[in-house]
């Protein structure tokens, strides 16, 4: 969450002669971010981005003490100016009936005023007006000014709106309760909200995240009730998130303010409206206070400060360091004990937190830089690495033209290659195509080509888990690798040629490549029994892949084998037979393989309809091969493909 | 003999002479010094000679035999030499286009990842990664997530439609590479001898899924995360860490500086800031005051430690976890209109890296 500040505001709670810049750079290293300091009108706006666990910065008493501790441990001359409210007297009570559920809301001030109103006067507005909150009139801008300056949410009521009953009930929300907010726009509320009731069952608040219309300060206005209400946090959360009205109130209340800074608002909302609305009291100052924050003392050893942090501190430090943000550390034997403010009761409550404190005001810069001592000496075993094949896989792809994708792991139901009752589903998808985690990563390939629609030719792949579920556990995550070739007269030994290519380089041998028994024309890919991946001719031009990549990296291997090179030359033959179509090649370079074992390797040359030509490397390990030799071994080939397959030389 | 020895080596000359090719010189050579070459089967003779005349003619075979293996040495340099003048003077359009090897794309995310991965594993880090549908215990319980922590509500994370486990709680989409924090101190301190430190130096890259879908946001991205823990691991470490990393990445020109934050799983919580390399850390449009936030980090809070089953009283450490996209984006200065590009499938995007 962000606040937007003027520097001059700032000045009124911290004594400095430190310029803007140095203000902002010492708030940006050693507590919040200064996102933009920017000149305006004389003066300087801080933007400063606030973490959720410091609501209490998003006000400009908590960011002048912050910034006070910052400069005066940076060594520049620096003090928090520390407001004080004055008291109201009256003992008056409030005419209205005020009944609060403390299982909702932990404190209520409120206080009742005559007032005259009509715009606040220029010092206001543009104050406001500088951190992006608008001017209404008096009355709203008070709440307002006293929001961003003590830090504490507030709200102001039309007082005689709210006692034509005379109540106000705290109560939870029904579902299906309508309210309409003071800036005219109709909510129907889920149940569970913090609302205001007026005795009748009419919501006059929606609390903590925005008054109703029916309650609200209008230009007739002329008494009003002032009022603080410290809310449970998540409900605020809720409500707010939920009806998506996200009020800068809503947005503090939900992270939990000080309570204690509930009295400091109204009494400081009292001041201002006596001041700029001409404002008097008509009764004391209602509070209702059952949830006080509990106070903790923590106890800490300088040398857990050290070794934490790195370097030695001395405890001086430290003990200052945490006095001005506002603690109240106490030296005690070998360290300190520390009490926590209020405004901090829900972030500090461990020694770690005691430990940032001091460290982040020390100073991050001040440190030096060091490398963890410890190497875990663990052997590195690099055919066992996953990643190194994972890069090796996806390198080898780059280089035979393949240009990798990440598409979502979600998909539609139009993606699903199943029943969607067996997908891992998501419960509350952002879009209705990603609402199943995918199966199988081909569709998503398949969306990209179409998405590409104007490519004749592509080549993809992506290497990306699947998501199997498994009943009463956390769904099998599979790395697939998958690769999509699309081209005019596409063969489908292109894509078997990759596969092939891509074995050979993992070093995994002992493959065989079966027809495929279902789905689209292509091969089925096995080692021993273990299916290892699929091709798929989808369509004339399109030829998808998909393997396992799990199963891929039980049989990778490094392994370097070697066999002595040929110390006597080849000859080379090439030979052509009239063959059936349909006797697979495999069967034949099997046959011609057995007929002697001066044949070294059997090439496919060509395919020409019935025409096949094999050229045939004939070569010896023991001497050189005679013509008398080829000429033995070439009669045997002939004679053999026409006894088993009726083929003739052609 | 002597003449005819003379003769042939006259008519071995001549003919290396007029020799135009390499094919030509070869037959010739064949033709004379062959296993039945001319010369060869001359000097066969020789055994049949009187004794005494072996010697000088003997010699004479020699001298033959060398010069015309010279010969034949000079004619081949000379027809190198021509061939390579006449290739020169032929004519070479060099701006025609190259037959290329086959070149395609690895993602921009995969060229990142490979990148940080090489950077952390100088300094003894070691890639690990977890589940991506993961139990709320891991992602946000272990972690110190309050139970109402606006992270938890489905506004902001993806929740699987999963019977609730009695012990991990929702199961639900990752939203962050600190899932693995745990599961990593787990693995280490269940596989770990007695007495042995539980020495971790962790990577976890992996990708991670948020419900937020914008110009700046994708509802599938990747993070790293670094998580170191051991003896007396401090926030120095974190700090040398942090440098060692931007300086390697980012290289020599860019500053760090790191600020308070605020995380439910660390404490002291940082903010990494790395200088802006367009205004060079002047302050730009696309900065704040010269400083782009990289990521966050910090000493794992002791409750994390409990649950991984490590002593926080013997034992510290610090994590962090940055978005790649991020990371990517902030060095090379690629100003994508939309960061979702990354995840379009649109070709014309991929090819450009």
């Amino acid at each position: 969450m962000n606040i937007k500040i003027l520097d001059s505001w700032l000045r009124e709670f911290i004594k400095t002669a430190a310029d803007a810049k140095t203000i902002a750079d010492r708030l940006s290293l050693t507590s919040v971010s200064v996102e933009k300091l920017e000149k305006h009108d004389g003066d300087y706006i801080y933007d400063i981005e606030v973490t959720t666990n410091r609501p209490d910065l998003m006000s400009i008493t908590g960011l002048a003490r912050e910034a006070a501790g910052a400069l005066s441990q940076a060594g520049i001359k620096a003090e928090y100016i520390e407001p004080e409210y004055k008291k109201v007297t009256s003992n008056k009570k409030l005419d209205l009936e005020i009944v609060n559920n403390p299982k909702l809301v932990n404190r209520i001030c409120a206080v009742a005023l005559d007032i005259n109103l009509k715009p606040s006067p220029e010092k206001i507005s543009k104050r406001l007006e500088a951190g992006d909150i608008r001017s209404i009139n008096n009355a709203v801008d008070v709440t307002n000014y006293v929001m961003r300056e003590v830090g504490h949410p507030m709200h102001v009521f039309d007082y005689d709106k709210l006692l034509k009953t005379g109540k106000m009930i705290i109560r939870e929300s029904k579902p299906g309760e309508k309210i309409v907010t003071l800036d005219e726009k109709e909510y129907m509320l889920k149940g569970g909200d913090i609302v205001a009731d007026n005795g009748k069952g009419e919501i006059i608040d929606l609390l903590g995240v925005m008054g109703t219309l029916n309650s609200a300060v209008s230009d007739d206005t002329k008494r009003v009730l002032l009022f603080v209400d410290n809310n449970d946090p998540h409900r605020i959360r809720k409500t707010s998130m939920g009806l998506a009205i996200r009020s800068e109130a809503a947005t503090l209340n939900e992270k939990g303010v000080d309570v204690e800074k509930a009295m400091d608002a109204i009494l400081r909302g009292v001041e201002l409206l006596e001041k700029i609305a001409d404002a008097k009291l008509i009764s004391g100052v209602f509070d209702i206070y059952p949830n006080k924050p509990k106070i903790q003392a923590l106890q800490i050893l300088e040398t857990k400060i050290n070794s934490v942090i790195g370097i030695t501190i001395p405890l001086k430090t430290s003990w200052k360091i945490l006095n001005d943000l506002g603690f109240t550390p106490k030296e005690i034997k070998d360290g300190l004990e520390v009490r926590v403010p209020s405004w901090r009761a829900n972030d500090v409550s461990a020694e770690e937190d005691i430990i940032e404190e001091i460290v982040r005001v020390y100073g991050y810069a001040n440190l030096p830089n060091t490398l963890p001592a410890f190497e875990s000496g663990k052997p590195y075993n690099l055919v066992s690495d996953r990643f190194y094949w994972e890069e090796r896989v996806k390198t080898a792809f780059k280089y035979w033209g393949f240009t990798e994708v990440y598409t979502y792991s979600m998909v539609g139901e139009n993606m699903l290659e199943q029943a969607t009752k067996d997908a891992v589903v998501i419960k509350n998808p952002l879009t209705e195509d990603r609402v199943y985690m995918r199966t199988t990563i081909v569709p998503s390939l398949l969306e990209a080509v179409r998405e590409n629609k104007g490519r004749e030719k592509l080549r993809i792949f992506e290497l990306a888990n699947v998501y199997l579920k498994k009943a009463g556990s956390l769904p099998d995550e599979k790395l697939k690798l998958a690769a999509l070739i699309k081209g005019p007269k596409l063969s489908f030994l292109e894509a078997k040629g990759i596969v092939e290519a891509l074995l050979e380089d993992l070093g995994i041998s002992g493959v065989v490549f079966k027809a495929a028994k279902s789905g689209a024309a292509g091969a089925s890919v096995f080692i021993g029994h273990e299916l290892l991946g699929e091709i798929e001719r989808l369509e004339e031009d399109l030829i998808d892949l998909e393997f396992d990549f799990e199963t891929l990296l039980k049989h990778v291997s490094l392994k370097k084998v070697y066999k002595p090179t040929p110390r006597f030359p080849e000859a080379i033959e090439d030979l052509r037979f009239e063959i059936g179509e349909q006797i697979p090649y495999e069967k034949i370079v099997r046959t011609i393989h057995e007929q002697s074992n001066l044949i070294k390797k059997v090439e496919l040359l060509d395919v020409y309809k019935t025409k096949k030509t094999f050229r045939i490397i004939y070569q010896s390990g023991e001497r050189n091969l005679t013509s008398e030799d080829i000429t033995q071994v070439r009669e045997k080939i002939i004679s053999a493909l026409k006894k088993h397959f009726r083929a003739d030389p052609a | 003999m002597e003449q005819e020895l003379i003769k042939l080596k006259n008519d071995a000359s001549s003919l290396i002479i007029a020799a135009e090719d390499a094919q030509e010189l070869t037959a010739i050579k064949l033709d004379f010094l062959g296993k039945s070459g001319k010369l060869t089967e001359l000097l066969k003779g020789i055994k049949k000679l009187p004794e005494d005349r072996r010697p000088e003619i003997g010699r004479l075979a020699n001298e033959i035999l060398g010069s015309v293996e010279g010969l034949i040495a000079t004619r081949t340099n000379e027809l190198t030499g021509k061939k390579r003048e006449s290739i020169k003077k032929e004519f070479l359009d060099i701006t025609l286009p190259g037959l290329k090897p086959p070149l395609g794309h690895l993602h921009l995310i995969t060229q990142a990842i490979e990148e940080i991965s090489e950077i952390f594993a100088r300094i003894g880090f070691s890639r690990v990664r977890y589940p991506e549908v993961e139990w709320d215990w891991y992602a946000f319980e272990s972690l110190n997530f309050t139970a109402n922590h606006p992270a938890r509500d489905d506004w902001e994370t993806f929740f699987i439609d999963h019977e609730i486990d009695a012990k991990h709680g929702p199961m639900i989409l990752t939203p962050h590479t600190s899932s693995g924090q745990v599961r990593e101190m787990l693995r280490t301190t269940k596989s770990q001898a007695a007495g042995e430190l539980p020495n971790i130096k962790m990577l976890n890259i992996a990708k991670c899924y948020r419900r937020q879908s914008d110009i700046s946001h994708s509802q599938m991205f990747h993070q790293f995360e670094g998580m170191v823990v051991g003896k007396n691991i401090a926030v120095t470490d974190l700090k040398g860490v942090f440098d060692f990393f931007v300086r390697s990445y980012f290289g020599p020109d860019r500053k760090i500086r790191i600020r308070p934050y605020h995380f439910q799983f660390t404490e002291p919580s940082v903010e990494l800031d790395v200088s802006c390399g367009v205004c060079a850390g002047r302050g730009c449009r696309l900065c704040k005051q010269g400083w782009l936030e990289l990521g966050g980090g910090g000493m794992v809070h002791p409750n994390v430690l409990k649950n991984g089953n490590i002593d926080p009283a013997k034992y510290t450490g610090f994590a962090f976890g940055w978005g790649v996209e991020r990371v990517l984006m902030m060095r090379e200065g690629l100003e994508l209109d939309d960061l979702r590009i990354l995840y379009s499938n649109n070709l014309d995007f991929l090819e450009q890296f």
